[in-house]
C-alpha cells in the first residue's frame, strides 16, 4: 500500500429528522451549535482534516435530510462510503426503532463489498436533555446484536463525546478505506497494449 | 485511432447529439473563428452554467452534465473557443460570446485549462463582474506547474501530430477502472478531431507564464472539485488551489482520473447541483426550478410526474434505436 498517499474518507450520516445530524456535524467541523432547528433540504457535506494514528486524513462528511428516508438519493451519494453513522435521539424511542431500517437502507443503496463487516457507528444524541426515553443499556444491546457496532452517547449542544465519536468514525473509516485500497491493487482487466512507460507519476506535466 | 469509443456510441451521447444542436457563433471580426456551443435548458434563465473544456476537450465532453442537469431545469451551455493565442484575446472573445447570448452573469464550470481561464476571466472582469460563481475542476492557479514555459512560444509552428503526442502522455490506460478507461478513449477521440491551430493555441495559453491573483476573487462563491487518484493532478497543485481560495467548498472525489465529468458524471452532477443550489430563488439562479429538492436520481432518465424536463420532453420524439 502506498502509505503516505493522502486519504479521503467518505462518511455518511443517516437517521430520522430532528435527531441532530446536522448539529453533530456542525459541532464537529465548526465547533458551533444553534438551538434553532432548520430542516436540512437535500444532501450537503463538509470537509475536515483530522489526524488518525499520526496520519492526516480528510473526512468528507455527508449530512442528509431525515425526511428523505424512502427517497433514494441516488448511488452517487452513497458510492465509496467508508463509514456510516446512524443517529437517534435518546428522548424519542421511535428514532431508535428506525435505526434498523436506516441500516438496511444504507446496505442496499451502498452495497458495500463486505456488508457484514462494513463500519457503522451509532450515536445516541441529546443526552443533555432530561426526558430520556431510550436507556444506554437498550441501545448497547442492539449494537452488540449487530456485530458489535460502536455506540456513543453524545450531545451536539454541549459537545459531549462528539470529538471522541468522530475519532472512532475516522479510524474505522480509515481501516475500511485501506482494505478497499488493497482490493483495488488487483487490476480488474488485463490490457494487451504496449503501455511500457507506465503512468507518469505527477500527471501535471502536461495539459489535459 | 480508427475505432469508435464506447461513450460516443452510447445512447446518452447519441440522444444528446440528436436533440441539442451544435451552434457556431462568430463573435470576432475574423469570420472564420467561431465558438462551438451547446445551449440546453430554458432560455428564460439568464444566469446559466457554462462549461469550459480542457486543452484536449471539445464542447460535447460535457454531455452528461447537460443531460443530467437539464432534467433539474438548469440551463447548461457547453462552450468551446476558437483559437485564441493569448489570455486577453480569449477573455474578450468570451465576453462577446456571453453578450451575444444576452447573459448578464454566468456560473462557470471549468476543467483544467478551462478552469484556469475561468479564474482569469473572473479576475479581469472583477470591476464589472460577469461571473456569478466558479466550479473549478482539476485545475491550477499558475501555468508554471506544466514546466513548458520555454517552449510555449514555439507551439504555433509545431505540427499537430507533435502536439497530440505531447498530450497523449496523460492518457495512460493502465490500472484504471472501466469508466475511467472509457472516458480516456472518448477524450482521445476528441483530441484527434482538433486541428493544429486549435491545439497549438490552447497549449500556448496553457503553458505561457501566467498566474491568477486569487485576492480579487474572494467575494465569489467557489467550489473546488478534484480527484484524488494518482492519474490526476499532483497533491501539491491541488493544495495550492485550496490555499488560494480558503473560503471555497471542497468537493473531493476519490477516483475518476483526469476527466471526472465523463467518468464520474453522477458524482460531478451532484456537486454541481449542491453548488448551484445556493442561488435558488435569486437573480443568479441557473435553474427555473428549486434545486433544493432532491428527486430520486434514477439512472434511466424517466421524467417524474410533476417535474418538467426539457430534455426528456424532446427526447420522446428524437429517440434513437
Amino acid at each position: 500500500m502506498s502509505s503516505r498517499k493522502k486519504v479521503l474518507l467518505k462518511v455518511i450520516i443517516l437517521g430520522d429528522s430532528g435527531v441532530g445530524k446536522t448539529s453533530l456535524m456542525n459541532q464537529f467541523v465548526n465547533k458551533k451549535f444553534s438551538n434553532q432547528y432548520k430542516a436540512t433540504i437535500g444532501a450537503d457535506f463538509l470537509t475536515k482534516e483530522v489526524i488518525v494514528d499520526d496520519r492526516i486524513v480528510t473526512m468528507q462528511i455527508w449530512d442528509t435530510a431525515g425526511q428523505e428516508r424512502f427517497q433514494s438519493l441516488g448511488v452517487a451519494f452513497y458510492r465509496g462510503a467508508d463509514c456510516c453513522v446512524l443517529v437517534f435521539d435518546v428522548t424519542a424511542p421511535n428514532t431508535f426503532k428506525s435505526l434498523e431500517s436506516w441500516r438496511d437502507e444504507f446496505l442496499i443503496q451502498a452495497s458495500p463489498r463486505d456488508p457484514d463487516n462494513f463500519p457503522f457507528v451509532i450515536l445516541g444524541n441529546k443526552v443533555d436533555l432530561d426526558n430520556r426515553a431510550v436507556s444506554a443499556k437498550r441501545a448497547q444491546q442492539w449494537c452488540q446484536s449487530k456485530n458489535d457496532i460502536p455506540y456513543f452517547e453524545t450531545s451536539a449542544k454541549e459537545a459531549v463525546n462528539v470529538e471522541l465519536a468522530f475519532q472512532t468514525i475516522a479510524r474505522n473509516a480509515l481501516a475500511q478505506e485501506t482494505e478497499a485500497e488493497l482490493y483495488n491493487e488487483f487490476p480488474d482487466q488485463i490490457k494487451l497494449n504496449a503501455n511500457d512507460n507506465g503512468r507518469n507519476r505527477d500527471g501535471d506535466n502536461c495539459a489535459c | 485511432m480508427g475505432s469508435v469509443s464506447e461513450l460516443s456510441q452510447s445512447n446518452e451521447y447519441l440522444s444528446f447529439r440528436s436533440s441539442i444542436p451544435l451552434r457556431k457563433i462568430v463573435v470576432d471580426e475574423d469570420g472564420s473563428k467561431a465558438w462551438r456551443v451547446f445551449d440546453s435548458g430554458p432560455k428564460s434563465v439568464s444566469c446559466p452554467l457554462i462549461c469550459l473544456p480542457p486543452v484536449s476537450g471539445t464542447a460535447d465532453i460535457f454531455f452528461q452534465q447537460v443531460l443530467g442537469l437539464a432534467s433539474r431545469g438548469v440551463r447548461v451551455i457547453a462552450a468551446e473557443p476558437p483559437p485564441y493565442w493569448n489570455m486577453k484575446e480569449w477573455c474578450d472573445g468570451f465576453k462577446r460570446l456571453i453578450d451575444y447570448l444576452e447573459l448578464d452573469k454566468v456560473h462557470v464550470f471549468g476543467a483544467s485549462l478551462g478552469g484556469f481561464i475561468a479564474q482569469k476571466f473572473a479576475e479581469l472582469t472583477s470591476n464589472c463582474p460577469r461571473v456569478a460563481s466558479l466550479i473549478l475542476c482539476n485545475t491550477f492557479t499558475d501555468t508554471s506547474v506544466f514546466e513548458y514555459h520555454d517552449s510555449a512560444a514555439l507551439f504555433w509552428l509545431l505540427p499537430s501530430l507533435v502536439l497530440k503526442r505531447m498530450l497523449m502522455g496523460n492518457f495512460t490506460n493502465d490500472k484504471v477502472d472501466k469508466r475511467v478507461a472509457e472516458s480516456i478513449d472518448f477524450m482521445v477521440e476528441r483530441l484527434e478531431s482538433l486541428n493544429q491551430a486549435e491545439l497549438a493555441s490552447r497549449l500556448t495559453l496553457n503553458c505561457t507564464p501566467c498566474y491568477i491573483q486569487p485576492q480579487s476573487l474572494v467575494h465569489l462563491p467557489i467550489t473546488v472539485m478534484d480527484v484524488w487518484d494518482e492519474s490526476a493532478l499532483s497533491s501539491r497543485v491541488r493544495e495550492d488551489l485550496y490555499k488560494s481560495y480558503p473560503h471555497a467548498k471542497l468537493a473531493h472525489l476519490k477516483s475518476g482520473g483526469n476527466f471526472p465529468y465523463l467518468s464520474r458524471s453522477d458524482e460531478v452532477n451532484l456537486h454541481l447541483l449542491i453548488h448551484l443550489r445556493q442561488f435558488d430563488g435569486t437573480d443568479l439562479s441557473a435553474s427555473y426550478l428549486s434545486l433544493h429538492k432532491m428527486p430520486p436520481q434514477s439512472t434511466i432518465s424517466q421524467p417524474e410526474e410533476g417535474t418538467v424536463s426539457y430534455f426528456n420532453q424532446r427526447e420522446k420524439y428524437v429517440k434513437i434505436s
